[in-house]
This record gives C-alpha cells, structure tokens and sequence, in this order.
C-alpha cells in the first residue's frame, strides 16, 4: 500500500549534512488494478452480447425446377396473416377444404403440423425419405410480419419438417381468409 | 521463559502481479473486441432457435418500412464494390464510373448505407456520417433494382480480394426487422434468387430476449 514517509525534512536543525532524503521506489498499483479491471469487466461484455445469429435459408433454383410429385394428402398449407395469425388447410380431390385458425406456439401451429406428421405416418407407414413425410406451404397473407416468418421457419425446425416451400399466396387463398376461412362457393381448386 | 515476539507483518501487498495480469487480460479483450458498427436506423431483430453465427457477410438491412441499406465487411471490401459499381454497371451508373479519389474514400468510411445511387455523387462531398444519415433506402423494385447491382458489385469486389473458391464465397444476409412487412423481405428474397443466389442467411438474435440488433 502507499507508503507515506512522515518523517521529517532531511534539512536544518541539526545543522549537520544535507542527506537527500531516501524514497521509497514502491508505487501504490491499486488504482492501476482496480481500472484495469473495469476496462476487463466492460469488454467482457460487449464482447459476449454481441453475437447475432442466423438461420440457413435455402430457395429453389428457378433452372432445376423439376416437379416433385407430391401427393395431396401429405400437405398442409400454411398462410401467415395479419395480428399473429395463422390459417392453415388442406385440399381434398384438388379442392380446398375450410380453413382454420390458430396462432404460433406449442398449442398452435406446431400442434396442427405435429397431428399432420402423425396421419401422414399412419398413411405412408415410418420411412427415412422426406419427400414421403409432411410437407408445408408456407405462404404469406396480407399483413404478415417478418417475425411471423422467422417464427414459421423456427417452427419447422422444432417439428422436423425436411420439406418446405415458401410460396407467393393465391388470390383465391386470400379472399378466402378475408371471408373467415370458409370457402366461397366456385372458388376452391387453388391453381396457379 | 522468554517471550515469543511475533514479527510485525507489512499489510500491504505487491500488486505488480496482479496488475501484470489484469493488463494482459485487458489487452486480449481490446484486441478481439468488434465495436458495434453504427447504424443508420435501429433493427429490432426477431427471435429464432437457430444457433449458427455469421462472421463476414453482405448484410441487407431491411427496416421497418420496408426500405433497404447494405452494410459491406470492411472499408477495403467498400471501395472496391463502388469500382465494380463503375466498371460493371457503366451504363446504368455512368456517375459511379467518375467518381473522384476522395469520394471513393469517403465512401470507404461509411460502414451502412442506404440511399438512392444518383445522390451519390454530390453527398460523397460531405463527410461520411452525413452520408449515413441519410436513409432513403435502396431502390429494389423491378424497373430499378440498384439493391441487386449493389449485391452482384460486391460479389465481384470479394472475388478479386479474397480468391474465394465457390463454396466460400462471401454470404449474403438479411436483417430485417420484427415488424417489416414480409412482401418487403420477399421483394429481397426475389432480388436475391432472381441473380442467382439461393443459400442466403436470415440474421436473428437467440430466442429468449428481444435485444436490440448490434
């Protein structure tokens, strides 16, 4: 610690020699520490926080566009609206049956994908290839946000879902969630 | 018996130590430090599970208005994407192709920009941070879509300094914000696709906490 010398000036009285008095060379390195350790405490953290992640995302090349073959019962559509919606459906014999609304989390779309992925395994029985498993059309209503698209894809994850597209949505798809989900007569084969 | 006489012990303690360590600490965390890059417009990034992270990239920054700015790795990397922009793009942006030493440099010095290309040329006079100010956006609609020249310029511009093979050619990121109307994010997305490029990153912050985006 500091070393304060008090004893008195090397002059004077005595009236002897004029000694120079001896100084201690020890420097008082505490305060050094304690700043070092802050700037360390303060680089820390920024350091750390500043990390931002990402998520792959792959499109289809436009060349390659060979047509899967894909059967009608192993898909789920999935349109994202407005206010943290989500509509989803399915087709039968072409025609789009009503839709249902959910919302995203553990009660909502991924329960829906995870009862699909069910009857789907029950349909095509337990194989390894994706193309025989669930797929979902991901497609992006009116008023969809950017996070609900994160979300979407987050949740593709969670459930496992190999295959999945993200699709520009129908008009028909959309008047139909504008009309509440149910389909308007004369407007259910979803073609494009 | 004679008494036992217990020394008297100096109480302070040799720092030098301590202070020696601390400094070598200190100086590992400045040098691997990044500082925030500075950004014109706040991105409140959305939450996902993924865990990858993205080191150098082309970020595209999407706001929450839909408007674009592009954000190159390093000052080096800038400058010679707006000579690509000149040499390339000469037709479409005979004004990049004249720019003079000093503009290009200033240029170099804006970390993120986002304004239209023709008034490139006079803010480049100004000094960087007033040209970061300025967030009109990037032009990204289908009759004038710099976004993508800006993208395909600094594709060329990593060719030429980095010699990347073709699998580590430099990755394009998208940093949109929660509350961006997604036909925004898509029109990037079809900006992207529609010059060839399909594996593209989407940045997120860990699940758990909304932060704000560096």
């Amino acid at each position: 610690m500091a070393e304060i010398d008090t004893s008195g000036g090397g002059g004077g009285k005595h009236g002897g020699k004029v000694r120079a008095k001896k100084l201690s060379t020890k420097v008082d390195l505490t305060p050094m520490v304690d700043l070092a350790f802050l700037l360390i405490t303060f680089f820390m953290l920024t350091t750390s926080l500043n990390k931002p992640k990402a998520m792959d995302l792959n499109m289809p090349k436009k060349m390659d566009e060979k047509k899967t073959e894909v059967k009608e019962s192993q898909v789920l559509n999935v349109l994202l609206a407005g206010g943290d919606t989500i509509w989803y459906y399915e087709t039968s014999d072409g025609k789009m049956t009503d839709m249902k609304e959910t919302g995203f989390g553990a009660s909502g779309i991924r329960e829906v994908i995870l009862k699909k992925q069910k009857k789907v395994e029950k349909m095509f029985g337990h194989t390894k290839d994706p193309y025989d498993k669930t797929i979902v059309l991901i497609k992006m209503a009116e008023g969809a946000k950017y996070k609900n698209m994160v979300d979407i894809l987050d949740e593709m994850d969670i459930t496992g879902t190999k295959i999945y597209a993200i699709q520009d949505i129908v008009p028909i798809e959309q008047e139909t969630i504008d009309n509440g989900g149910k389909v308007i007569a004369g407007k259910e084969i979803v073609t494009k | 018996m004679p008494k036992v006489k217990i020394p008297r012990k100096s109480t302070s303690v040799d720092m030098t130590a301590m202070c020696d360590v601390s400094f070598l600490l200190l100086t590992f965390f400045i040098l691997t430090s990044k500082f925030k890059p500075t950004e014109p417009v706040p991105i409140d990034l959305p939450n996902s599970r993924s865990e990858i992270t993205v080191t150098d990239a082309i970020k595209i920054s999407v706001d929450k208005d839909g408007k674009a700015y592009i954000n190159y790795p390093s000052a080096l990397f800038r400058l010679k994407t707006l000579e690509k922009m000149g040499e390339i793009f000469k037709n479409k942006y005979p004004y990049l192709a004249t720019l003079t030493d000093k503009q290009k440099a200033t240029f170099a010095q804006v970390e993120t920009f986002g304004c239209d290309a023709r008034a490139l040329p006079d803010l480049l006079n100004k000094k960087p941070d007033e040209v970061s100010k300025v967030i009109t956006g990037i032009p990204m609609d289908s009759a004038d879509n710099q976004l993508g020249d800006w993208v395909m310029a600094g594709r060329y511009a990593d060719v030429e300094i980095n010699h990347p093979s073709a699998r580590n050619a430099i990755r394009i990121a998208i940093k949109g914000d929660k509350q961006t109307n997604v036909k925004a994010v898509q029109q990037v997305i079809k900006t992207l696709t529609e010059r060839d490029i399909h594996t593209f990153n989407l940045i997120t912050t860990l699940a758990g906490g909304s932060r704000k985006a560096e």
